[in-house]
């Protein structure tokens, strides 16, 4: 159980919830009901981040690679350009498996490991799933101006990141 | 340089002392008047810990970055005021533009790329933006983007300049940039007021008091 809280825990860092965040507003702006493919790619994506994560992959770019992910979900929520379905899948995929790559389990044993990883996902999935919920739910012209703006907040963010992390 | 210096200097600003002397020599003498002047001044001086050069880490450290700024802070509640005072879209476009550009001068502060007249450029964004307000200009949408995208590029540089490293920086950007955003949105609903006609004489009048309070940053008064 500690284990397991200890991987729920490590979902919540600034990198995760920006990227996450911009994922779900992103899947959930132009649908028009629940985005149950989005949510299925990106829980296909955190079994098989964990999957490279248990297979030793530690050295990798997840990091760099959630805050482009950010920047280019915000983007396209900022735009509110209509995508494919495709695309929605792809980034969903992307950002689910690059998570547990960002955050390698730290625990001695295997059990406590997956544990720690299930804690992860089940964060992951809460919040993303609550994300594209709200952002569909933003029908309102107020509303829908809301999410670009949040759009906006996070692409800023994530840039800003990014250069800092590609420049020192 | 002048102003750079002044402002990365840790002492309590003596200001205050100029406002005890001020009242007694127009005759406008009295200890409340000058406690309020003294305290008026006390709260400017609080800014010129803005850009200080130093770094500083997390989420409620980028919050306050631009809070403790007032010449950041009448500039976004301008860009906001602005924003409503010219009514859809811009009411939207103008806070959607601002933080994208002021990220992408946040990168040329982080890759170091030198910029002239960082502190000029905020500073003459509070007198251009608050003028716009108080004139109640109206130009073409692009030419409104494009002058507070222009304005943004300073606001991002001097952010860029010192967001720290390390795991904080995520924290400490998102912290700034929603600040940056709120102020928008406070700007946007005072701006609102301008639906009537004594709102709309408010919203202007606060304009031209952020023009004013650029006027004194950039002569260096406070």
């Amino acid at each position: 159980m500690t284990a397991f809280l200890g991987g729920l825990m490590q979902f919540f860092i600034p990198s995760h919830l920006l990227a996450v965040v911009a994922l779900g507003l992103f899947a959930g702006q132009h649908a028009q009901r629940f985005p149950h493919a989005a949510l299925g790619a990106f829980a296909i994506g955190l079994i098989a981040g964990s999957l490279m994560v248990a297979s030793a992959i530690r050295q990798n770019p997840a990091a760099l690679g959630l805050l482009m992910l950010a920047v280019a979900a915000a983007s396209l929520v900022v735009l509110a350009w209509d995508v494919s379905n495709w695309l929605v899948g792809v980034m969903s995929f992307a950002t689910g498996s690059a998570l547990p790559l960002n955050a390698p389990p730290h625990e001695i044993t295997i059990a406590n490991a997956v544990a720690a990883q299930a804690g992860l996902a089940v964060a992951a999935i809460a919040i993303v799933a609550l994300v594209m919920v709200i952002a569909m739910r933003a029908t309102r012209p107020w509303q829908r101006i809301g999410v670009r703006i949040a759009g906006s907040w996070i692409a800023a963010s994530a840039i800003l990141v990014l250069a800092l992390r590609l420049a020192r | 340089m002048r102003r750079r210096a002044i402002r990365t200097t840790p002492t309590p600003n003596p200001s205050p002392a100029k406002g005890r002397s001020r009242p007694s020599s127009t005759g406008y003498g009295g200890g409340e008047l000058t406690a309020f002047v003294a305290t008026i001044l006390l709260l400017l001086s609080t800014p010129a810990f803005a850009h200080t050069g130093e770094t500083a880490g997390g989420f409620l450290s980028g919050l306050a970055h631009p809070v403790f700024g007032p010449d950041h802070v009448v500039a976004m509640v301008a860009v906001g005021l602005w924003g409503a005072f010219l009514g859809p879209p811009a009411i939207w476009l103008l806070p959607i533009v601002f933080p994208l550009v002021m990220a992408a001068g946040g990168v040329l502060g982080i890759l170091g790329v030198p910029l002239p007249a960082v502190e000029t450029g905020i500073a003459s964004s509070a007198i251009v933006l608050g003028l716009m307000v108080a004139l109640a200009a109206r130009p073409p949408l692009w030419v409104a983007a494009v002058l507070v995208g222009a304005f943004a590029i300073f606001h991002g540089y001097a952010h860029g300049k010192e967001l720290p490293d390390g795991a904080n920086a995520v924290a400490f950007s998102a912290g700034f940039v929603i600040a940056t955003g709120l102020l928008h949105l406070t700007g946007i609903a005072f701006g609102l007021l301008a639906r009537w006609p004594a709102g709309r004489l408010a919203v202007r009048g606060a304009g031209a008091a952020i023009a004013l309070i650029g006027v004194a940053y950039l002569g260096g008064y406070v």
